[in-house]
């Protein structure tokens, strides 16, 4: 007897609940719309559901597929390849980047669809660390003007947590804390050991109650393998469902190749190759990137034409450059009882503790310390890693897996001219010019990550591991068409609108000029509906003048997605 | 014929033709399949039943790599039949040329790689111990696999001056982790409860069993005596091993 009920036909299930509207619309290629997104992720997937509400017709051109997550996503870790940026990047520097995998995604959701979900915010000192530090630079607003779209979006995709998270600007979360798993034991155990605050159940954008069509976590610890529960925030199931309700395209499988100029020098919309290999070409009053860190700049420097011969947007010469990643050492700890590291959302228990510049230490910024939960293929790595384990000594290690707890250190990464990501000689499936990644650690960095890794591990050992050991590694990439006041040394201001070409705007990780140590996504969210709020209140004019107004828009409560009312941040007056 | 060579239990034992070696003897991930949705059974299931020709490599490429695969991750404690399929794996990856979404640099594709790595890895075979690396000894084998893994290759080969061997090895050693821990034999052997939707877990925390895992019982046992690569640490645990018997 079948235990599920039959699947409706054609049906596109996003989550057990959810369904995706239809039909959608389709806007014929030759036909201007008012926005062309290029990528429906983190910040895509915000962007076109606000222009949507707004009135605006609006597509959003994916690579990658609209996942069906019922049919297309599993329970399992090797069979989840797919969600993953996979194909070719060349990466070097004297400390190169391992790309793939769990810092990039393909399809609708984009890295959203297999992030850990952890959503700290940013500190109010992180958008101001040249003026307090001397190290980097200062972002081109402050933490105060972006703090409301915090809230707002902690409410909408929406965020459990601690009622009082104590670091930063201290705060609650909309709904309450995850209950405490092995590893998040661990970390708290360890933590207290030592005199250092932790929070645990979150802030993760898990849902630890029903959320109007999407269920609460079951805890199964699969959430980088793309959350079939539909617990998990990602925009696939956030924002693209409302998107697509009030009348936005979402066009997967379009890989976009360049972004085209008008003789005047609007650009007037991009070209792009279908699933089928079909170049297409899509006109637009104006064009939004938010590919990422890595795609976005790929993407402006393979649209250079003779007016703009080192890439569009690039009259600084920054484009491409202060590409960032954070220090991502994990620290695994091995006990004399089980843990089973498998069992609940990976993102679970973290302390801020180091997060600030401390003087007492011979580094400039800080570091988080996060739980992580990796499953069986990514523990056997992280033991080849970080034991240099092989062959019965692999097979031993792993015989012990549930005896085993990983926590990571999460840390900042300054901003380095020399970090850079530029067209490589190799070309992709589609001829384009593929990425080619440069990454070099300086002298703070790695100050910082030798003393993060020596905090962890002494964590791990007061917890009561009996054997410790740490692989280096890094997570999160942002930074490479960075923000700032100044078009001489950026390449788009506070509303992420290019300096050169007034109707082409970026909008994703790539803008960030800092990146603090709390993983970027709840921040790449806020600043993309801030975005969307500068654009809808700037109306039409974005489409013709190059007036260039540096007003704050002013937040929009009434362009969120259903079941967002009725919620609350909670804090202390 | 396949080269084997046996763990040994506490009592000195050689620990072979397993059905399902590690701790949790009784417990089987695949039994719990009807739990699981329809696309994650497909998926598993697939693993387990389909497994792919070997259209890369050579025949002699192929019979090397599975020498070397035997080494990198042994299943001699495993019964035959409860090998779990490697080479395959790899072979299918780089048929169709599956990317894991960047090569390094200093590295060739990954094609290139394995190529270039088989045929030096055979070479220095026939320079150390004048013979093809299948026909070494598995000590021998070792010997010279140990010496790619601690970045020292003995005898040197100017292949890895085109290839930093470093990153050879952890490209090998990543492909044959990924096919051994993806497959549900592996779970049954280290204890891990496999897919879980849309059941989840109800015991988070104290390392306790959801009602169809079970409890862990460990038993000592020891690398056989020819091999370099287990992580027993201290001199100590190997010698309250008293090896005997039919080895």
């Amino acid at each position: 007897m079948a235990i599920f009920p039959p699947a409706q036909p054609n049906t596109h299930r996003l989550g057990p609940m959810q369904t995706l509207p239809a039909p959608m619309r389709r806007f014929p290629d030759n036909e201007p719309v008012d926005y062309c997104i290029v990528g429906a992720g983190c910040a895509g997937g915000v962007l076109v559901q606000r222009l949507a509400r707004a009135g605006f017709r609006v597509v959003a051109l994916e690579a990658g597929p609209f996942w069906d997550t019922e049919k297309d996503w599993v329970s399992d870790e090797k069979g989840s390849h797919e969600l993953y940026w996979n194909d070719l990047r060349i990466t070097g520097g004297k400390d190169p980047l391992a790309l793939g995998s769990n810092n990039c995604g393909k399809g609708v959701g984009g890295g959203s669809v297999h992030w850990a979900a952890f959503t700290p915010r940013f500190h109010p000192s992180d958008f101001r660390i040249y003026t307090e530090d001397g190290v980097g630079t200062d972002w081109p607003m402050s933490y105060w003007d972006l703090k409301p779209y915090y809230e707002l979006l902690e409410r909408e995709i929406p965020v459990a947590g601690p009622a009082w998270f104590p670091w930063g600007d201290p705060h609650g979360h909309p709904y309450g804390p995850h209950p405490l798993g092995g590893v998040g034991d661990v970390l708290v155990r360890g933590c207290a050991k030592l005199g250092i605050r932790s929070v645990a159940g979150g802030p993760v954008a898990i849902l630890s109650a029903s959320h109007g069509d999407r269920p609460h976590c079951i805890y199964r610890g699969f959430c980088l393998q793309g959350c079939k529960v539909g617990a998990k925030a990602s925009t696939l199931i956030t924002h693209v469902p409302d998107a697509i309700t009030h009348g936005a395209e979402i066009r997967a499988r379009s890989m976009v190749s360049r972004i085209t100029l008008r003789n005047d020098g609007r650009v007037d919309g991009v070209e792009y190759f279908d699933a089928e290999g079909r170049e297409h070409r899509q006109l637009a009053r104006a064009v939004i990137v938010s590919g990422y860190a890595i795609e976005t700049p790929r993407l402006l420097l393979n649209s250079a034409c003779p007016t703009h011969p080192h890439g569009l947007a690039n009259s600084s010469g920054t484009l491409g450059k202060y590409l960032m990643a954070q220090a991502g050492n994990v620290v695994a700890g091995r006990f004399d009882e089980l843990i089973r590291l498998y069992k609940a959302p990976p993102a679970h228990a973290l302390s801020e503790e180091f997060y600030e510049t401390d003087t007492s230490r011979d580094f400039a910024r800080g570091f988080a310390i996060q739980t992580v939960g990796p499953l069986p293929v990514a523990f056997a790595r992280q033991m080849m890693n970080a034991m240099g384990a092989w062959g019965w000594g692999m097979r031993r290690v792993m015989m012990d897996y549930n005896h085993w707890a990983t926590l990571g250190v999460l840390g900042e990464i300054l901003p380095w001219e020399d970090n850079r990501v530029e067209l490589a000689n190799a070309k992709d499936q589609y001829g384009l010019p593929v990425a080619k990644v440069t990454f070099n650690l300086h002298d703070n960095d790695k100050k910082l990550i030798e003393f993060g890794k020596r905090k962890v591990m002494e964590v791990m050992y007061a917890a009561g591991a009996t054997q410790v050991v740490q692989e280096s590694r890094y997570a999160h990439l942002v930074g490479a068409a960075r923000m700032g006041k100044d078009p001489a040394t950026s390449v788009v201001d506070k509303f992420g609108r290019s300096h050169d070409i007034p109707n082409l705007f970026i909008c994703d990780g790539s803008i960030l000029p800092t990146q603090g140590s709390a993983n970027p996504g709840l921040t790449i969210h806020a600043l993309a509906a801030r975005t969307a709020d500068y654009l809808i209140q700037q109306g039409d004019s974005i489409f013709y003048s190059s007036r260039r107004d540096q007003s704050e828009p002013g937040i929009r409560y009434d362009l969120s997605p259903p079941f967002t009312r009725f919620k609350g941040n909670p804090r202390l007056a | 014929m396949k080269k084997r060579s046996f763990p040994i239990d506490a009592a000195g034992n050689a620990i072979r033709d397993l059905n399902q070696p590690g701790y949790y003897p009784d417990f089987s991930t695949m039994r719990q399949k009807k739990s699981w949705d329809a696309a994650t059974q497909r998926v598993v299931s697939a693993r387990m039943q389909q497994i792919p020709p070997v259209r890369f490599f050579t025949a002699d490429e192929a019979q090397l790599l599975e020498a070397i695969i035997d080494r990198l991750l042994p299943q001699d404690d495993r019964a035959q039949n409860r090998t779990i399929p490697i080479l395959p794996v790899i072979d299918e990856r780089l048929f169709t040329n599956a990317l894991n979404g960047f090569r390094y640099e200093d590295m060739p594709s990954d094609r290139e790689a394995y190529t270039l790595g088989l045929r030096a890895i055979d070479e220095m075979a026939r320079k150390r111990f004048s013979a093809p690396f299948v026909q070494l000894t598995l000590e021998h084998q070792e010997t010279l696999l140990k010496s790619l893994h601690d970045g020292k290759p003995d005898p040197a080969h100017q292949v890895w001056k085109q290839i930093p061997v470093h990153r050879f090895w952890a490209l090998l050693l990543d492909d044959c982790v990924t096919a051994y821990y993806a497959h549900p034999w592996a779970w049954d052997e280290i204890g891990f409860g496999g897919p879980a939707y849309p059941r989840g877990y109800m015991r988070l925390e104290n390392g306790l069993p959801e009602p169809w895992e079970t409890d862990e019982l460990r038993y000592e046992w020891r690398a056989p005596l020819d091999s370099k690569s287990d992580t027993v640490s201290s001199a100590d645990d190997a010698k309250s091993f008293q090896p005997r018997g039919d080895r």
